[in-house]
């Protein structure tokens, strides 16, 4: 799938956030995934979401949780929301 | 391919390389419970400092004898719900009485404080509404929103700049927005800033529902919680609370001046699909809401307890919960240095609450304390002399062991004493 300049640029920041907060460093790929390969627990994830949030100033709804698995998804769901803030 | 229980498994393992054989502060068995601040815990005569029992009303004797009575009179269970099997006139008497209490239209009775968030907020918020809630929020308002299908929404733990943000973004979706804050939060301690977040839900024509379990019965002039203290009552739309707290007993309510409470109990499953109260639980619950009307000084005895804990612990040197509350937080460096403090003070007879994360918020681990009405000066005496005798072996910085003597007894491995 082709990506576009907007995911590239969230793409990179997000990068960024999670060598920041993954508890495991691991080089970090679109497929890497957040809990069995970063070592995220639910407590980190919340750090993390907050300064997602404050990084994209947007609302991270929790019900998008459940449908986070790897890097690329996080980075579609902050794509769409910032789209359709 | 994973079994249905090796999920199970993996809490055996947790549970197994952060407990010693022979140490379980999670499952603490009580032999014989002597008084609401004495009992006898694995053969040893405790100091309770770790029971939410606020005013001390468990062994209350107008409580114990409006118990006895009720089981006398109606038997000890109900045996259904009230939508199967009656209401009974008691269950209909209490709600009248908290509605009273909180000088409120309606009342709502739960059978546990649990079910209560889970019912209210699952039945007042659903798909296409949005709930706004505290970080720090009790796993029954996490699971309740979740059950809601509502948007979920979590702002920083009672920061009114992230909630503002937060609400502002919504636009027009606020009117269909319900905020949840707690009045006292359960693990640090510390009380919300309930005026400024009255006053953005005003601002911003949201909905606002307060937890007062920690609250109800230590806040407020006549014991109604946070939202009488700050002043807010009439701006808060739904209060929620527990009788197993500051009331002694077992049980939730939800008061509210909105008509549509009433309807509430006809589409909340936990309400429908539940065993109502038992005649003895509703009986003392009665009482316990006449003692504390009647008695204003249990509330000014209990903060007289609790400063004399927070400040005696603050001259120790402990790091506490920001705010001076029943609930009398400790911070701990590590989860290894959490549990040897815990069994060293136990070891000498105190008994506090463990609390590791998430339970705890922000990853921290804590020694939980909450104060009674009931404790004497001289127990709380007693708990500070505990505190100061186990403190030099918690300090790292101090040469000589990292646990007291008795505690290193325990075979605690070796990271657990880092």
């Amino acid at each position: 799938m082709m990506t576009t300049p907007q995911y590239d640029a969230i793409f990179q920041q997000v990068v960024v956030l999670l060598q920041e907060y993954a508890p495991q460093p691991v080089p970090v790929h679109e497929e890497t995934e957040l809990i069995d390969d970063l070592g995220f627990d639910s407590l980190r994830v919340m750090e993390l979401l907050h300064e997602v949030e404050d990084v994209f100033d947007i609302t991270y709804p929790l019900n998008a949780l459940s449908d986070l698995r790897t890097v690329k998804d996080f980075v579609l769901q902050i794509q769409h929301i910032v789209e359709n803030r | 391919m994973m079994g249905l229980l090796d999920k199970l498994h993996s809490v055996a393992d947790t549970r197994k390389a952060l407990l010693p054989p022979g140490i379980d502060p999670f499952n603490v068995v009580i032999d014989e419970i002597y008084t609401s601040t004495e009992a006898s815990l694995g053969g040893r005569r405790v100091l309770l400092a770790g029971t939410n029992n606020y005013l001390g009303l468990t062994f209350d004797q107008q409580c114990i004898d409006a118990a006895r009575e009720a089981i006398l009179r109606e038997g000890t269970g109900t045996t259904g719900s009230r939508m199967a099997n009656g209401t009974y006139a008691g269950h209909r008497d209490l709600e009248q009485e908290l509605a009273h209490f909180y000088g409120c239209s309606s009342a709502i009775v739960f059978s546990t404080g649990f079910v209560t968030n889970l019912g209210i907020i699952s039945t007042l918020a659903g798909p296409g509404d949005v709930i706004v809630l505290d970080a720090d929020s009790h796993a029954s308002i996490y699971d309740a929103c979740k059950m809601s299908g509502a948007e979920m929404i979590r702002f920083r733990h009672n920061n009114l700049g992230d909630l503002e943000k937060k609400l502002q973004r919504l636009g027009e979706r606020s009117a269909k927005t319900l905020i949840i804050v707690e009045g006292i939060y359960s693990m640090l301690g510390d009380c919300a800033p309930l005026a400024e977040i009255a006053a953005l839900k005003k601002k911003y024509g949201a909905w606002l529902l307060v937890d007062e379990a920690h609250s109800m019965g230590v806040l407020g002039d006549r014991g109604r919680g946070m939202a009488e203290a700050a002043g807010v009552e009439q701006d808060v739309d739904f209060i929620v609370g527990t009788f197993s707290k500051s009331l002694g007993a077992i049980g939730g309510f939800c008061v509210s001046n909105h008509p549509e409470l009433d309807l509430v109990r006809y589409v909340c499953r936990s309400y429908v699909f539940t065993a109502s109260p038992s005649p003895a639980t509703i009986a003392s619950v009665r009482e316990a809401l006449r003692v504390i009307e009647a008695n204003p000084q249990l509330r000014t005895k209990l903060w007289a307890n609790a400063t004399q804990l927070y400040q005696g612990l603050k001259q120790l040197g402990f790091e506490l919960g920001p705010d001076l509350s029943p609930i009398v937080a400790i911070r701990m460096p590590t989860r290894g240095k959490t549990l040897l403090a815990w069994k060293a003070l136990f070891d000498r007879g105190i008994y506090v609450n463990l609390v590791f994360p998430p339970a705890a918020p922000a990853g921290m681990s804590l020694l939980r304390c909450s104060v009674s009405a009931a404790h004497s000066s001289e127990q709380i005496n007693t708990i500070l002399r505990a505190f100061a005798a186990i403190q030099p072996h918690l300090n790292p910085s101090e040469s000589g062991v990292s646990a007291p003597s008795e505690t290193a007894k325990s075979g605690l491995p070796r990271e657990m004493r880092s």
